[in-house]
């Protein structure tokens, strides 16, 4: 068992608020964000960075957060789906997702959108090649992709 | 466009949960905590069939942190589960006969110790004959691997006479299919968490497409009356019929049941693939005979279906795929025998279409290489022979309103001929 000793302090930015959390140097930035800052929006499906469920954006770049140490996170700004917008103020992809029928399950929606709002801050109008390359990294069972797809292009075709 | 009527009916409207889901706040059973929580952990067979001769928990049980080890003789109740048949073992107990099988169960102070203490356990085993598909099952000294034997089922579908119909058949053709095991692949894998509360009620959230269901496998396992057993189902993120057979439930509530404390089961994608339901592996032989004018009139079939170790649904699926093996088709003579078999094959169960989509890989190759044989356009030929009123299905059932088959391929052929780019795909269609 991970003994406080063992333990090291790492300071990062999460969502525009700095946090400061013990952790095991074996652990995930995932497990760090799901158990220990209690933000399960961030979603494991397979572990092994082959489903994307789990992506957060690292310095404005999607990681899969559970292929990412956590320590690596050390003094850098993670933004995760809770960090996209809130009830009164949602991001435009996150209203976009709900209109166009893009959430079924939704286990991979968090990860889902923040791919999709790293694209757009990146490319603001990218073309539907350029989406299914952004969201290439992130697998969906229930919807066959065609109504994520579309949610993501109304927003680039108004952003 | 007209006002819809009605308030929901001919509206879009959002899902109930699709705001919650978006903001990452709708909560799936893997997302609860308890202050005081354990984290389970099942230990697996790992071996397809064998006798157990030795189970030592001593290690894991010594190690700090460890809150329990669960074998069978810990469980309070009974040892068997199962959605339809109780023929599950919760935790085995002299024999073992898949490699998902599990051995016992594990409740420790965090993830990697429940891991680790899993990986303590010593069992000893010494191999049996393993049946691998249908016919080994079926075949004259095969182990038995339940009481019963392994024909778990046999369905025989009898209408008009066959050897008629194949006499009047100017073509006869016949096949062997074999479909194969596949993974429901939903993005959430198994997942519950189960406490008691103060007045010693068992508290279960899980996935589940059942929770009814779950709860009676659950309270009999536990040995505690249904009313004392609260199973709430969390979000589920996907499920396509994998989560209507317990996964989780039995052992976290007897994890939780065993410490008095919250405990989280949470299986990783590899238990996930390589424990849980699937949909069946079925092979399937059929012989077809249609006149040279292309009528349908004859079908006779097998279909071998392997539910794995345990029924699951397997008896249904397997039943339903024999049903349908005459597709959306009118065939006035039919013999069809359907066997569901045990083997030391995962446990196979529900899975979107039930059986049918394995029928269908053999009426739809069927009818096109029919249709090549008599010279008639493949979908020309589906219409020809599609079910209408008063026509029977291959058990029977006399269709007294429209099934829609024969006007949705009418509607196809007016799509495809009214497209200019496939034109070349028309030839003979009208």
């Amino acid at each position: 068992m991970a003994k406080d000793q063992d333990k090291t302090i790492l300071k990062m930015t999460v969502n525009g608020e700095p946090v400061e959390v013990a952790v095991n140097p074996a652990w995930t930035l995932l497990r760090v964000i799901r158990e220990e800052l209690g933000l399960t929006g961030t979603k494991e499906g397979c572990g092994i960075g082959d489903c994307g469920a789990c992506t957060v954006l690292l310095e404005g770049k999607t990681v899969n957060s559970c292929l990412v140490l956590a320590l690596q996170a050390e003094g850098k700004e993670v933004r995760t789906v809770e960090g996209l917008g809130t009830e009164e103020n949602l991001d435009p992809l996150q209203e976009s997702f709900i209109e166009y029928g893009a959430v079924q399950c939704g286990f991979c929606t968090p990860g889902m959108l923040i791919s999709a709002r790293a694209l757009l801050d990146k490319n603001p109008h990218p073309t539907t090649e350029e989406i299914k390359v952004a969201i290439s990294g992130n697998l969906c069972r229930c919807t066959g992709y065609v109504k994520i797809i579309q949610a993501i292009e109304i927003v680039a075709q108004e952003g | 466009m007209n006002e819809p009527k009605f308030q929901c009916i001919g509206r879009p409207l959002p899902r109930v949960d699709a705001l919650d889901k978006v903001l990452g706040r709708a909560v799936y059973a893997g997302d609860i905590s308890f202050p005081h929580m354990l984290y389970g952990k099942i230990l697996r067979a790992g071996v397809p069939h064998a006798v157990i001769e030795e189970i030592d928990i001593s290690a894991a049980e010594a190690m700090e942190g460890v809150a329990c080890v669960l074998t069978a003789r810990d469980i309070p109740g009974i040892n068997r589960y199962g959605i339809a048949f109780p023929d599950q073992k919760v935790l085995a107990e002299d024999k073992v006969i898949s490699i998902a099988d599990p051995v016992a169960a594990v409740a420790a102070e965090s993830p990697e110790l429940a891991r680790d203490a899993v990986k303590a356990i010593r069992v000893k085993y010494r191999a049996l004959p393993v049946v691998t598909n249908p016919h080994e099952a079926l075949a004259e000294g095969a182990p038995a691997l339940h009481p019963e034997g392994n024909l778990f089922q046999y369905v025989k579908i009898r209408k008009g006479d066959v050897a008629e119909g194949f006499q009047q058949a100017d073509i006869i053709l016949e096949d062997t299919f074999q479909t194969q095991v596949q993974d429901h692949t939903y993005l959430e894998t198994e997942s519950g968490i189960a406490r008691m509360d103060k007045q010693g009620n068992l508290i279960l959230q899980t996935v589940s497409q059942g929770p009814f269901r779950d709860r009676a496998q659950v309270a009999a396992v536990c040995g505690l009356p249904q009313n004392r057993v609260r199973v709430i189902r969390a979000t589920v993120g996907g499920a396509f019929g994998g989560k209507d057979d317990v996964s989780v439930q039995v052992h976290v509530a007897l994890l939780a049941q065993a410490t008095g404390r919250p405990v989280r089961l949470v299986f990783t994608r590899e238990e996930s693939l390589t424990t849980q339901t699937k949909r069946h592996a079925i092979e399937i032989w059929s012989r077809w005979g249609v006149t040279k004018d292309g009528k349908l009139c004859a079908m006779e079939g097998k279909v071998y279906g392997d539910t794995g170790a345990y029924a699951g649904l397997g008896p249904f699926v397997v039943k339903k795929c024999g049903i349908y093996l005459c597709g959306p088709y009118y065939i006035p003579a039919v013999k069809v025998d359907i066997y569901t078999t045990y083997t030391n094959n995962i446990i196979k169960s529900a899975y979107r279409g039930f059986g049918v989509l394995q029928a269908s890989v053999v009426h739809e190759a069927m009818m096109d290489e029919l249709a090549l044989k008599c010279g008639i356009h493949p979908l020309k030929f589906r219409i020809m022979n599609a079910l209408d009123v008063g026509l029977d299905t291959g058990t029977g059932q006399v269709m007294k309103e429209d099934c829609g088959i024969k006007a949705t391929l009418k509607k196809m052929r007016e799509v495809v001929m009214n497209d200019p780019t496939l034109k070349t795909h028309c030839e003979g269609l009208r």
